[in-house]
């Protein structure tokens, strides 16, 4: 049976869980060489490391090797990721990078080349994992001959309700996502953000203890993404564990209480929003008035950078460690300061500085 | 359970579909057509009848196989429609029997509905005695749908719609003359003998499920023959629907 060490769990991202220092936690997911799973197709019965989180995956790797030339294409490398319960997760990537191909392993419909992973403490090989599960495929279609009552009554059936029971929860979703003012309407005439809604519903029809959703917001206009937005939080109100991919970074960090960046098949970064955003040295502007003429001392070159905006001098700190030391300099050379403003960088930068990091780190 | 919910969505799928009620409008047409050109073959206008109503139900049964069956798995992957099913808590295995359950029970349908046109047609002829021989006729045509759709929802699971549609075409053909296959089998040198004779064994023994020329004349088989038609129907389902879990069961849906 695998057991991984106290320092792979830290290492992948449990250190929140047990109290550890944050700073410890997963930098790249790649674990120790001891402490890896053994290479080939994931034993079934192999028990959860940790059966009290919503997901568990150890070392997962995909590799696809082309039928004819055998040439592997690597669609994840040694990814371990760590989900607690209620909590929701937010899979950061770009195009390829292995976002759509880890939730697929998760959800049973690709098999991991290598590693082993488990949904609420169920090896996802099996069935069982699936059953409290609500997953939502990227651009998900469905069976164009039915409803919207019928395709919902037909997803809760399979996921075990009754069928009063299910017909209920059909009605009941369907008008939560609003569209039930023509639950007969045949999904062949549904539009594409219909549809998206209606993927939401079918993934919570049986309310699920996981939600596993790729890319939710994508093709949605702007109220769209706002009403999934809210289903995510009510959902997450409601102790429901979620773990998500998405492109759009405002949404992700807004709903996030983790982030995992995943680059070219690694993961590489698993942090709260508020860490990966605080890390780092922050910039500071200071609006002030009268300070047109000042010159920015020689020392200082590089570092402080002064630009009119709306009739103020804005000199910008690019490390806050020179706050006091330029506050002191302005004071001196009599300039009114207005306002001292902490610029924090968004996670679209530093999602960007990481992709860039990691594409230098594979050029050398 | 759930191979029941899978089968009554994919009948559901079956009969809202065009060709399905193309089939069956093709099928009343046939049998209408049989009443124009039966008064041509010179006091053989019932056989007639009977006999191009049974081959009639066969070849439109197989239409609909080879345009349906043979992508019934293709295009749910194709389409991803199959990520909706396979995310839940149900088994590939159980995925698979619900299909060809489902596309089953809507050629079960059709035969049974073009077979009792053909009664009532028959009937309005004067022979309405013949409805035990077209009963049993008609069942063995829907044992025979039955194998082929086994095949082609082997075949739709493992390559795509065109290539099922010509090896579960293929296999059919052959299957119509594994009679012929064992035949020559017999006379052919060792090795040729040992190939016909697999290749015999391989296919399906479609000619059991042919009593078109009895019922024709009114006649019915034995018992025994049913009995014997509707185990190895059962027994060849199930072969083929295990060879396709287990091929099926580690595939990957990109």
């Amino acid at each position: 049976m695998f057991c991984p060490g106290a320092s792979a769990l830290r290492h992948i991202g449990l250190g929140r869980l047990e109290g550890l220092d944050v700073r410890e936690r997963m930098q790249t997911s790649t674990g120790a060489g001891g402490e890896r799973p053994a290479a080939g197709r994931p034993r079934r019965g192999a028990s959860c490391p940790n059966p009290s989180l919503a997901v568990c995956a150890r070392g997962l790797s995909k590799h696809y090797i082309h039928p004819w030339t055998r040439r592997t294409t690597r669609g994840l490398e040694d990814l371990s990721l760590d989900v607690a319960r209620g909590e929701v997760l937010g899979l950061l990537g770009p195009n390829g990078a292995g976002k759509t191909t880890t939730l697929k392993i998760l959800t049973g419909l690709l098999k991991a080349t290598r590693g082993r992973a488990w949904l609420l403490g169920e090896p996802v090989e099996e069935t069982a994992s699936r059953r409290g599960l609500g997953f939502l495929p990227e651009q998900p279609y469905f069976y164009d001959y039915l409803n919207g009552i019928e395709y919902l009554e037909l997803v809760a059936r399979l996921s075990g309700l009754q069928a009063q029971v299910a017909s209920e929860r059909a009605a009941h979703w369907l008008a939560r996502v609003g569209l039930g003012e023509r639950p007969r309407l045949v999904l062949r005439k549904y539009s594409k953000g219909m549809l998206q809604r209606l993927g939401l519903a079918a993934a919570l029809v049986h309310d699920p203890d996981l939600l596993i959703l790729d890319e939710p917001m994508s093709g949605l206009d702007p109220f769209g993404r706002r009403d999934v937005r809210e289903l995510i939080f009510e959902q997450r109100e409601r102790g429901v564990t979620v773990l998500f991919s998405s492109h759009i970074l405002p949404d992700v960090e807004m709903l996030c209480d983790r982030v995992a960046i995943l680059l070219d098949g690694r993961l590489t970064r698993v942090a709260t929003v508020g860490e990966l955003v605080g890390d780092g040295r922050q910039a500071v502007e200071i609006r002030c008035a009268g300070g047109a003429l000042l010159e920015i001392p020689q020392r200082w070159a590089g570092r402080v950078s002064r630009v009119e905006r709306a009739g103020e001098a804005v000199i910008r700190i690019e490390d806050e460690s020179l706050l006091q030391e330029a506050l002191a300099w302005l004071v001196r050379s009599g300039v009114e300061v207005h306002a001292v403003t902490p610029q924090r960088p968004t996670l679209e930068t530093l999602f960007m500085a990481a992709a860039e990091a990691e594409a230098e780190r594979r050029t050398a | 359970m759930i191979p029941l919910l899978v089968a009554r969505n994919t009948f559901r799928e079956a009969t809202r579909d065009r060709l399905v009620a193309g089939v069956v409008v093709a099928g009343l047409v046939l049998l209408a057509a049989t009443q124009v050109v039966s008064p041509l073959a010179l006091g053989e206008g019932r056989r007639l009848t009977v006999d191009l109503g049974l081959t009639g139900i066969s070849f439109l049964g197989l239409l609909v196989v080879l345009l349906a069956g043979t992508s019934l798995v293709a295009k749910e992957v194709e389409r991803r429609t199959i990520y909706n099913l396979l995310s839940r808590p149900i088994t590939r295995p159980a995925y698979l029997v619900g299909k060809w359950a489902g596309l089953s029970a809507a050629l079960w349908s059709v035969a049974g509905l073009l077979g009792l046109a053909l009664w009532a047609l028959v009937a309005v002829g004067g022979a309405a005695g013949h409805a035990p021989a077209l009963l049993e006729a008609v069942y063995l045509a829907g044992l025979e749908l039955t194998v082929v759709t086994a095949l082609a929802v082997m075949f739709s699971a493992l390559s795509t719609p065109v290539l099922s549609a010509l090896y579960t075409l293929g296999f059919y053909v052959v299957g119509q003359w594994s009679y012929d296959l064992r035949g020559l089998a017999e006379k052919a040198p060792d090795q040729l003998r040992v190939l016909l004779s697999a290749l015999a064994n391989l296919v399906p023994n479609l000619p059991l499920f042919n009593m078109r020329t009895l019922a024709a004349e009114g006649l019915v088989t034995t018992p025994l023959h049913l009995a014997l038609a509707t185990a190895y129907a059962l027994v060849y389902v199930g072969c083929v629907l295990c060879l396709a879990t287990a091929a099926f069961e580690s595939r990957d849906f990109k």
